[in-house]
């Protein structure tokens, strides 16, 4: 019973960050491109079937189903030296291969259509597992299987695994290029819609911040999707390494989850990582301490998702919770003494409607994977800030919505027949919501938000009573 | 006629000297002819009176006093035999001359007349050859001393004569009589005259007798050594006689030494009595009579200068005897040895001689002891005493050190090394059954230089008996250890310990957790033991623990404590683990408790984590955001909101302070302590520096967990906390179980509703909603008496927590109020 978590990897984004996990999972176990285990892989102490299982030939099979509807990607990992690993069984590949053309709608319809042959490998693959945990969806939210396609199989999953727990590792679009997908602004709020209501947590994988990063941080001129993928796959590893060695605490993604997301809606991550380094590139040697590392992992310039607040609205912005994964070898007792400098320093604003602090979990480093550095972090990050980049989406929105544009490629589907766009609406006013909620977390009154303004004063004003103790 | 003899004897001797020296010269030995007649005619005499007693007595007393007893005795012998057959005047000359040229040797080639001078030798010559020089002292010759018997007055001997009448008269014993019983005393036996008087625990005359005042008291003196003498060899005998019968435990072999070596001081002293008995029998010369009659009488004078050593040492035999009675062993020895501490240099040697008899059995023992682990003890002298105990207990009951046995010139340190060293070896062959410790032992041995068989050391060899037990100590605690740490793998046992019973293996604890959970909800009288550890093979099987050595899982037991009425399983369940011989000795059972109370501790916390994530997971963000009534009109959804939110920071509370809590736990009491505990185990050189490590170890853990007894207060709290957030758990799984319920009946209705818009159903959605008000409104009530609660439980226990005695405790503080939350809402009120 290995609290098992099955990962679904959708559209061409989807296929191409969940590739990279799937390495770095490997590596870090010692599992071959075959899936068959290394010789040198003996040391154990790692938890191989919380993400594998093993077939009949012991060759580790990834719990992992992969979705797209136009082929090249996942021809192209088939046709890799990866290809043994995955079961064939849970590749889908749309019949016709015509992908969705970057329109949400379409992605959702097809997804609509298939929904029992996918559901069918959701169905198998959950059988196969013990006591399932949940669900990782990994998928872009601008394109149009990632996010269409993506949304239809959130809901399906919060509908049918209602007890399950579905998380994504969503990337959000680059916002300083100009895309190629004009319609990305409505692909992204109609997505976000799905992961406010049917996701119990998203990791935001912010394409621009990304992209910031391995431009200033890893001094790489023009970065590749490989690189900032391999960024990715570096934090979707390492958020997974409690889970994949088990230590004292933080064993399933469950207890993990329940301190970061102590309020339903705001249920999206942010995450930094340090110290940074891409395939190929070797960093320069830093002297790594837990002190450094998580003083680090709070600048913001070692975070992946843009901040897009003014600077009046940064300094109100609030943690609502911190998880910092440390990896490597650590003396435990430096942990407390890094709490106490930060705390001293006053580097980190958390809300103030209830206790929180900086949780710490310390977990062993894959002895198969040599770094140049002792001690490597991650933080996962509940903060008010990512508000403003679901500011932007909207604005971005409104700015498209308001010239009426591109809106005929989604008339075409059974959701907006008959120029019925009150999806639209309906999301835009979810979102609207969720910013509100992030910012009503950064008062003290949060506890209280939401209550007053609605009418029913009475009993709003007998609820009030019985909250102020 | 005389004279020419003498000088044509003289004549011919200076020349002969001559002549053998340069071959003649007549004007030379004219010369030393006549040097030699001044020579022989002066009155020449050495400074010293002719008192050939004096002089035997010196002679004895250097010989005695330079540590030759027994020469001194066979000296005195022999004198006594030699003045038997010779004239006693004849001696004098011949003892000064053979002391003359002893002492001269003695002081090698220092100024001496006799060899600087050739013609110094002649006038000696006669008088060594003996004969005619001889007579020449009654006859007064011109070499002789002026006597006072030449007085040719009769009225001396007259009245000396009358003296001795006087004096016979008061006298009824004579003296020689009196000498021979006292003599007789200090053999230990009753004399005619004088007997042992056992009132007074002395040798006495009876008043009946009349004897002057001033020779009772001699009597009295010279009889204390009778005593003295009576009680050493009542000692040595008591001693002794035991030794046969079956009481011979009674005796030890230290007392055995003992005895034997005051016997040996014992058998001097009878040699003296046995010479000064044969001096007893020459007739002491009546005052006035002959003076000459012998020199080698006994009177009760000479023997009080006679006994005057022997006394002293008798007198310190006798201390010793008093001091060393109802003692035995060690003590014994501890014994004899304060008496050693002492300035005179007799003394010194004497306690020295007899230490060293007393002590080599002791010393055997701690050889023995130290280098085969074996008591050989059989009168129980030694200082450690070996207990018939269980093999786990071996270690630290088996063998103890007897305070009263150990002697003084041991110090308690090197006692306790010696203890251990042994207590080690019999440790290594009882519960490791291992060998090797014999060639540490025998490295060790060759290393320090004494072989290994018996007598090695004796005392006054402390520091050499030192050096072997340090040196044995070092490689068979070495040796120890190597067995522990490598045979019986201590630290990957320590680790199982700390993975499976201090839960540190996270996900065998999960499924643990998981499959047992159900389980112990039962009452525990209806729980069954194998079931459970069934359930505990199960959860091995399916977490990592699976690939840990089957040896070390096959000591994970399932355990169930005695449970009382109500009792559930979670109250009583808890893991043990089987440390087995040699490891238990670590692992005692009262260790094992404290590690089940840790246990239990822990898999409360663990339980409580569980139920919170399980709250958490039924109140989950894509279970209540698209929840319906999130959609439906504004009056429910504000009190379904407002509900919720109370019950999320609810949640959030509890889930901050019981994450904290096992940060805390974590971080700074398991990790710390291990960290601290693996340097110690590392560094231990010693089966004790390991028992004391892992005993802090264990401490640090109890007390900063506040399982100590003085955090029993903040304990019953924080458990009152645990209870409160357990009750909180089954009142949100019956919410949301029926938020859910009514959600599903919404759902089919709405679902109808937008295909045909009926007024029953907006009659049964209005009662649906009635119902969710209802239950939010309640559910509202439950929440906040819960938060009360809470509050008030958590706010005694934040404000216990600065109370208590540990200052790790401190840092628990710091976790739970991070963000001064709590001093805020505490400073506002």
């Amino acid at each position: 019973m290995p609290r098992e978590i099955i990962t679904i990897q959708v559209g061409q984004c989807g296929n191409q960050i969940g590739m990279e996990f799937w390495k770095q999972l490997c590596l870090e176990h010692g599992i071959g491109k075959d899936g068959l285990l290394e010789d040198f892989a003996t040391q154990g102490g790692d938890r191989k079937d919380v993400f594998f299982y093993q077939a009949d030939d012991q060759h580790y099979i990834p719990r992992a189903l992969l979705m797209d509807l136009e082929p090249r990607v996942i021809n192209g990992i088939q046709n890799s030296e990866y290809r043994n690993l995955y079961n064939h069984e849970n590749i889908f590949l749309s019949e016709h291969g015509g992908g969705a053309g970057n329109n949400w709608a379409s992605g959702y319809h097809q997804g609509e259509q298939v929904v029992d042959d996918i559901m069918d490998m959701v169905d198998r693959e959950a059988d196969g597992s013990d006591s399932l945990e949940g669900f990782v969806l990994c998928h872009s939210i601008a394109g149009g299987t990632g996010s269409g396609m993506g949304s239809y199989l959130l809901e399906t999953l919060n509908d049918r695994y209602s007890k399950k727990l579905v998380q994504t590792y969503s990337v959000f679009p680059n916002q300083m290029e100009t895309s190629d997908v004009v319609v990305q602004p409505y692909n992204s709020l109609l997505t976000l819609k799905r992961l406010t209501l049917n996701a119990d947590c998203v990791v935001v994988l912010d394409n621009t911040a990304l992209n910031r990063i391995a431009v200033e941080r890893l001094h790489l001129a023009n970065p590749t999707f490989a690189q900032t993928n391999s960024l990715v796959s570096t934090v979707m590893s390492a958020s997974t390494t409690t889970l994949r060695y088990p230590g004292y605490m933080n064993n399933d993604l469950a207890g993990l989850l329940a301190s970061l997301i102590p309020t339903p809606r705001c249920h999206f991550l942010m995450t930094g990582y340090t110290p940074l380094t891409v395939e190929r590139q070797v960093n320069m040697i830093r002297k790594t301490t837990v002190l450094d590392v998580m003083r680090r992992l709070l600048q913001t310039k070692n975070i992946m998702v843009s901040s897009y607040a003014r600077t009046k609205e940064a300094s109100q912005a609030k943690y609502i919770s911190i998880l910092n994964i440390i990896q490597g070898e650590v003396d435990p007792t430096q942990v407390h003494e890094s709490l106490q400098r930060i705390r001293e320093r006053k580097l980190v604003n958390f809300v103030e409607w209830g206790p929180a602090s900086i949780q710490v979990a310390l977990s062993r480093k894959s002895p198969y994977v040599q770094t140049t550095h002792r001690v490597s972090g991650l933080m996962l990050a509940n903060h008010t800030s990512i508000r403003h980049l679901f500011s932007k989406c909207l604005g971005q929105y409104e700015k498209l919505r308001k010239k009426q544009a591109f809106l005929d490629n989604y008339r075409k589907f059974p959701m907006f027949e008959d120029n019925d766009l009150s999806e639209f609406d309906e999301s835009r006013e979810i979102i609207e919501g969720l910013v509100d909620e992030y910012k009503a977390c950064e008062s003290p009154d949060y506890i209280k938000w939401g209550m007053e303004d609605l009418g029913e004063a009475n009993v709003a004003a007998a609820l009030d009573s019985k909250l102020v103790v | 006629m005389d004279d020419h003899q003498t000088q044509d004897l003289v004549k011919e001797l200076v020349l002969r000297l001559l002549s053998a020296e340069s071959g003649g010269g007549g004007r030379d030995a004219g010369g030393a002819l006549r040097f030699a007649h001044r020579l022989l005619s002066s009155r020449l005499a050495p400074a010293v009176l002719p008192d050939e007693h004096a002089l035997a007595e010196s002679i004895k007393r250097r010989l005695a006093s330079s540590g030759r007893p027994d020469d001194a005795l066979a000296f005195a012998d022999l004198h006594s035999k030699l003045s038997v057959r010779s004239r006693p005047a004849s001696l004098w000359p011949l003892l000064y001359l053979l002391d003359s040229l002893s002492s001269h040797r003695r002081s090698a080639a220092a100024a001496s007349c006799l060899p600087n001078l050739p013609m110094a030798g002649t006038p000696r010559a006669p008088a060594a050859t003996g004969g005619k020089p001889a007579s020449r002292v009654p006859g007064a010759p011109p070499g002789g001393v002026v006597l006072v018997s030449k007085d040719p007055d009769n009225i001396r001997e007259m009245a000396l004569r009358e003296y001795t009448e006087l004096v016979l008269d008061e006298t009824e014993v004579s003296e020689a009589a009196l000498v021979r019983d006292v003599l007789y005393a200090c053999q230990g036996i009753d004399g005619r005259y004088v007997r042992y008087d056992k009132g007074r625990d002395t040798y006495d005359l009876p008043d009946a007798i009349r004897v002057p005042r001033s020779t009772r008291t001699l009597v009295r003196k010279l009889c204390e050594l009778g005593c003295l003498f009576r009680k050493v060899r009542g000692f040595i005998s008591d001693n002794i006689r035991r030794l046969p019968s079956d009481a011979a435990t009674e005796v030890g072999t230290v007392a055995q030494a003992f005895c034997s070596a005051l016997q040996e001081e014992l058998s001097d002293y009878y040699k003296l009595l046995a010479v000064l008995e044969s001096y007893s029998l020459n007739p002491i010369p009546t005052p006035g009579s002959d003076s000459g009659v012998s020199g080698n009488y006994l009177s009760l004078r000479r023997l009080v200068v006679w006994l005057a050593e022997p006394a002293v040492r008798m007198r310190l035999m006798a201390v010793l005897v008093d001091g060393c009675r109802g003692l035995r062993g060690g003590g014994m020895a501890g014994a004899i040895h304060g008496h050693a501490q002492h300035g005179d240099p007799m003394f010194q040697d004497f306690m020295s001689r007899l230490l060293r008899r007393v002590c080599s059995p002791l010393f055997e023992m701690v050889r023995s002891w130290v280098l085969e682990g074996e008591l050989e003890d059989v009168f129980g002298e030694f200082f450690i005493v070996g207990q018939p105990v269980k093999a786990e207990c071996l270690w630290r009951e088996g063998y103890l050190i007897q305070s009263d046995m150990l002697p003084t010139f041991i110090s308690p340190v090197l006692a306790q090394r010696i203890l251990r060293t042994g207590k080690s070896i019999n440790f290594l062959k009882v519960c490791c059954d291992d060998n090797g410790w014999a060639d540490a032992a025998t490295e060790a041995a060759a290393y320090v230089g004494t072989t290994t068989s018996r007598g090695g050391l004796g005392y006054g060899q402390i520091d050499a008996l030192e050096a072997l037990v340090v040196e044995a100590a070092k490689r068979i605690d070495q040796r120890l250890m190597d067995v522990i740490h490598k045979r019986y793998q201590f630290k990957d046992h320590c680790l199982a310990i700390k993975r499976y019973l201090l839960l540190g293996q996270g996900d065998f604890v999960q499924y643990l957790m998981d499959v047992v959970g159900p389980e112990l909800s039962e009452p525990a009288n209806r729980i069954s033991s194998f079931h459970l550890a069934g359930l505990l093979e199960t959860a091995i099987r399916a977490s990592d623990a699976q690939y840990d050595d089957r040896d070390i899982l096959d000591r994970i037991k399932v355990k169930m404590m005695d449970h009382g009425d109500g009792d559930r399983g979670w109250d009583v369940f808890s893991l043990e683990y089987d440390a087995r011989v040699p490891l238990d000795t670590v692992f005692t059972a009262s260790v094992m408790k404290m590690y089940l109370k840790i246990f239990n501790f822990l898999w409360k916390l663990k339980r409580v984590d569980h139920s919170l994530t399980g709250v958490w997971k039924t109140m989950k963000p894509n279970c209540i955001v698209s929840s319906p009534f999130y959609k439906e009109g504004t009056s429910i959804r504000v009190q379904f909101v407002s509900v919720l939110r109370k019950c999320q920071v609810l949640f959030n509370e509890m889930n901050h302070f019981v994450t904290n809590f096992q940060y805390y736990i974590m971080f700074e009491v398991l990790e710390i302590s291990w960290a601290r505990f693996s340097e110690e185990m590392d560094a231990a050189k010693d089966l004790d520096d390991l028992l004391t490590g892992h005993d802090k170890y264990l401490t640090s853990i109890v007390e900063k967990s506040l399982l100590g007894e003085r955090s029993q207060g903040i304990l019953r709290n924080l458990f009152a906390l645990f209870d409160i957030i357990l009750q909180f758990r089954s009142h949100a799984d019956r919410w949301f179980e029926r938020i859910y319920d009514l959600q599903l009946r919404g759902k089919g209705k709405s679902k109808t509703k937008s295909k045909e818009a009926g007024s029953w159903l907006d009659g049964g959605r209005k009662a649906m909603i009635q119902l969710a008000g209802e239950l939010f409104r309640k559910m509202g009530e439950d929440l906040d008496s819960i938060a009360k609660d809470y509050t008030a439980s958590l706010d005694a226990f934040i404000s216990q927590l600065p109370l208590q005695q540990h200052v790790d405790l401190k840092f628990l503080l710091f976790r739970l109020d991070f963000t001064e939350y709590y001093s805020r809402v505490s400073s506002n009120k």
